[in-house]
């Protein structure tokens, strides 16, 4: 990913308030294009209505929000231009085909003629619904639905997207169809900020997470960075040729490591420290003699740095 | 996809049983073996395809879904299934008499009961409730973040009404055409007929639009969903009534003077009201940093100097009668009470985007201001027209003292500039507390419009029951006729004034009322100082990149035979 100087999105000092709930609280951060962000948090964290401000279907109490640099307080109309948004549900028409919807969308966004017939070729050829074009949306199926929705989202060729829960409720092949069409429009440029409940997901195609909870933002960056920033421990095991009492009582003096449990030769550990650390810990193991055979980290996952950083309260 | 096209390669056809030597026919097949038509079509369908581009989106879709939709079949087929009974059923019923009498007016009547149903009824309604559905059916926020402006979106839906109008009339025209071959009705009465149903079920449309922009929530809905069905039964029971009286006396009105100044005087009302009402229900929908005052503003504008005009014809036409002015005077005060609660309620507070396009000359910033969005304009605004009615009116009365000839009416010219001065004060005066009350309230909750002109009403409400009850409780006071404690009520102070009352209270009335509104009116100039103040503000550089993309500047051409074209 290449990181542009200008964000593609940026949100500074957002906040909204809907009478006594504060539902975003001061929450700034960027995604720039090639980048795929991914927004995490609790189910009322303030993420949809985030993602509605940036949308400009809602408004900031204060603060605000930019799309390519363009106000989407000031200048909804040029933002509405650069930004596709698929939101948490699926808005359909009655009497309508997959064809006409997305004629319908292609139409509303100006696009006329050639243009229009071509946007609405490559969005059925990307979403590979060009052999249902003639059906009903209304007998689709969830995933297909999904789809559409997404198509929707791109048909003018927007340079940001921002994806409210679009693996909700999809089958296991549907999501990978899904993460791989992200994975491609962030390697077309775009810039994508996507929420979803289902971490494991976020984590193999974010570039970088931003986490919220009860309308604040705790944290932003790469799952790495985030686990390094808030110290969330590895899982080490390591295992020697013999000596493990000596093994257990060298450990239990060292820094940094904790919940030390061992089953013969084996010890298994909780670790803080990055890989650099691990290395060195290995390092000074050799060096003191233990006959090491067997060494192995587990990092952290999204999930757990998830866990960690929120606390699981809602408002 | 559509937008495949077949293969235009030529294909050649060997003949069955040849073998392929010099003697084989060869028979182009494609387009040298296309039909005229299918040439023709080739034609055609690009042009349509362009018109296509050029047409709202909105309409191109709602009329895709009409056709396929039960609702719509179901209507036509009922209309058509109505129209053949009513023919058959007449015809069977006129007999062998259809030769000899006219019988075409009783079967229009009949017709125009069939058409008036699905055209005051359903087209309206179905307006109506393609808005709401879209809320309904969460589209309408996929909808406003389109390049779409609010006000495509309104002319949207009120084409689809309009091609929905169309297949209805197309059902029906047979039917209108045979009238008149019946004899018996005329066909400027027919199309009189069919003009004004045409019009009244695009404006009840539009007025069924304008209520879904204004119903957002669900129990709002309904409860409009269900006024506007009882309304719109009703103005068909009506519209058909009324048809039918067309349809019978036609004769003796249409064709004269008094006709066509009575249509050009409605028409006028009607696209003013029209107007006002697209650019209503756009402003509701349309984001809020955007300017949504200053069209209605303009509109209000137009439809008070169209009111002006048509009363200053009567006026003349009817020799010079105070009566006139009056009614100029009295459904103005109504008028701008009412707009003037509405243009009071607007946020406060201007956008950087509104910002950007206020007038910068001296004499834009000292007539244009008024224009601009904001409560305390709004205020200015409603008090500067209101002004200038009583202005004219009181020209129009001083006139009527040297033109008039004939007998005078109801109302002296005394009287006349007592009502005039005193309503001004009322409104002036009522529209100012209200604003005060709403800058108060807003101070510690969310005052929404609709909340803020409900205050507007209470204030009223209040300042005229308090007193009525005061008296009406009071030993005393309770069997007297008006007294000074109804001063701040404008209901029993005007009607009292009118009733004679100018000669006891007229002069404490026109001193007290217009000094109470006077005063009220400084009392307010702080906040109208504050929205004059501000200014127009340079776009960011971002937007000014934006606008130099989306319109660059025409290149340069050259000025002289000898430049170099750059």
């Amino acid at each position: 990913m290449i990181r542009t100087a200008t964000p593609q999105i940026e949100l500074r000092n957002l906040h909204r308030v809907f009478d006594q709930t504060h539902a975003v609280n001061n929450v700034s951060f960027e995604v720039y294009a090639g980048e795929v962000v991914g927004y995490i948090g609790p189910n009322g964290a303030g993420k949809t209505t985030s993602m509605r401000i940036l949308a400009t279907l809602d408004e900031p109490t204060a603060g605000d929000a930019y799309v390519d640099g363009f106000s989407v307080v000031e200048d909804p109309d040029r933002v509405r231009r650069r930004l596709g948004f698929m939101p948490d549900y699926f808005g359909t028409y009655q009497n309508v085909n997959v064809y006409e919807y997305l004629d319908f969308f292609a139409r509303s966004y100006g696009l006329k003629g050639r243009e229009r017939i071509s946007a609405i070729g490559e969005v059925m050829e990307f979403t590979q619904l060009r052999a249902l074009a003639e059906k009903p949306i209304n007998g689709l199926s969830k995933g297909m639905k999904q789809r559409l929705c997404l198509g929707r989202t791109m048909i003018h060729n927007p340079s940001v997207l921002v994806l409210d829960e679009p693996a909700a409720g999809l089958d296991p092949r549907a999501r990978i169809e899904l993460r791989e069409m992200i994975s491609k429009l962030a390697d077309a440029g775009k810039a994508i900020l996507v929420s979803s409940h289902i971490l494991t997901e976020l984590a193999e195609m974010c570039d970088r997470v931003a986490i919220i909870e009860q309308g604040r933002l705790l944290a932003v960056g790469s799952v790495a960075e985030i686990s390094a920033g808030v110290q969330v421990q590895s899982t080490v095991h390591v295992r020697v040729l013999e000596g493990a009492e000596r093994l257990q009582n060298w450990l239990a003096a060292r820094d940094g490591v904790s919940e030390l449990r061992t089953d013969g030769t084996l010890a298994v550990f909780d670790y803080a420290g990055d890989r650099a650390a691990e290395a060195s810990l290995l390092r000074a193991m050799v060096e003191s003699g233990l006959p090491v055979i067997e060494f192995g980290a587990k990092h952290k996952s999204l999930e757990d740095v998830f866990l960690h950083v929120t606390e699981g309260r809602v408002q | 996809m559509n937008g495949d096209a077949a293969s235009t390669t030529e294909v050649l056809s060997v003949a069955d049983d040849a073998s392929f030597d010099a003697d084989v026919v060869l028979e182009p097949i494609g387009p040298a073996a296309k039909s005229r038509a299918a040439v023709v079509w080739e034609r055609i369908e690009p042009i349509l395809v362009y018109a296509g581009d050029w047409l709202n989106p909105i309409l191109v879709k709602e009329t895709r879904q009409a056709l396929k939709s039960f609702q719509f079949t179901t209507t036509f087929a009922l209309v058509l299934a109505a129209c053949w009974i009513v023919t058959i059923g007449g015809l069977a019923l006129i007999g062998p008499s259809i030769f000899y009498s006219a019988s075409g007016g009783t079967l229009l009547a009949w017709y125009y009961a069939i058409l008036a149903f699905p055209l005051i009824v359903v087209v309206p309604y179905s307006a109506f409730r393609s808005l709401t559905a879209e809320r309904e059916d969460n589209t309408y926020d996929l909808l406003s973040i389109t390049s779409l402006r609010p006000r495509q979106i309104i002319s949207g839906k009120l084409g689809s009404s309009i091609v929905q109008m169309a297949v209805y009339f197309s059902a029906v025209t047979p039917c209108l055409a045979f009238t008149y071959l019946l004899r018996g009705v005329d066909l400027p009465t027919i199309a009189v007929l069919t003009v004004y149903t045409f019009f009244g079920s695009l404006g009840l449309s539009m007025a069924g639009i304008l209520l879904a922009t204004l119903s957002e929530q669900r129990f709002a809905q309904v409860f409009v969903s269900v006024a506007l069905v009882a309304g719109l039964l009703w103005i068909c029971f009506w519209s058909v009534f009324g048809g039918y009286q067309v349809i019978q006396f036609s004769y003796a009105f249409m064709g004269g003077e008094e006709f066509w100044t009575t249509t050009l005087a409605l028409t006028t009302a009607y696209v003013t009201t029209f107007t006002l009402m697209f650019f209503a229900a756009a402003g509701t929908i349309t984001f809020s940093t955007e300017n949504r005052s200053t069209p209605l503003r303009l509109c209000m504008l137009v439809q008070q100097a169209a009111w002006i005009g048509w009363m200053a014809f009567a006026w003349i036409y009817n020799g010079y009668e105070l009566g006139f002015i009056f009614a100029l005077a009295a459904f103005a005060a109504v008028y701008w009470y009412v707009m003037g609660a509405l243009l009071t309620s607007e946020r406060v507070g201007m956008s950087q985007r509104v910002k950007r396009r206020l007038p910068q000359s001296f004499f834009g910033r000292a007539f244009l201001s008024w224009l601009n969005p904001g409560p305390a304009s709004g205020y200015m605004f409603t008090i500067a027209n209101g002004t200038s009615i009583v202005l004219i009116s009181l020209l129009g009365i001083a006139m009527s003292q040297l033109l008039a000839s004939g007998t005078p009416g109801s109302l002296s010219a005394d009287e006349l500039f007592c009502l005039l001065i005193v309503g001004w004060g009322y409104v002036v005066a009522y529209l100012g507390v209200g604003m005060m009350a709403i800058r108060l309230l807003r101070r510690f909750a969310v005052v929404n419009t609709f909340a803020a002109v409900l205050i507007h009403f209470l204030v009223i409400l209040a300042g005229s029951g308090i007193p009525t009850t005061i008296q009406m409780m009071s030993v005393d006071l309770r069997y007297e006729d008006y007294s000074l404690l109804q001063i701040p009520n404008p209901f029993w102070s005007l009607t009292h004034l009118v009733d004679g009352g100018v000669a006891s209270e007229g002069a404490i009335l026109v001193l007290v009322i217009p000094a109470a509104a006077l005063c009220i009116l400084l009392l307010n100039l702080r906040s109208v100082v504050r929205e004059l103040q501000a200014v127009r503000i340079a776009p960011p550089k971002r937007v000014l990149q934006d606008e130099a993309e989306l319109h660059p500047p025409p290149a340069a051409l050259p000025q002289n035979p000898w430049d170099e074209p750059e």
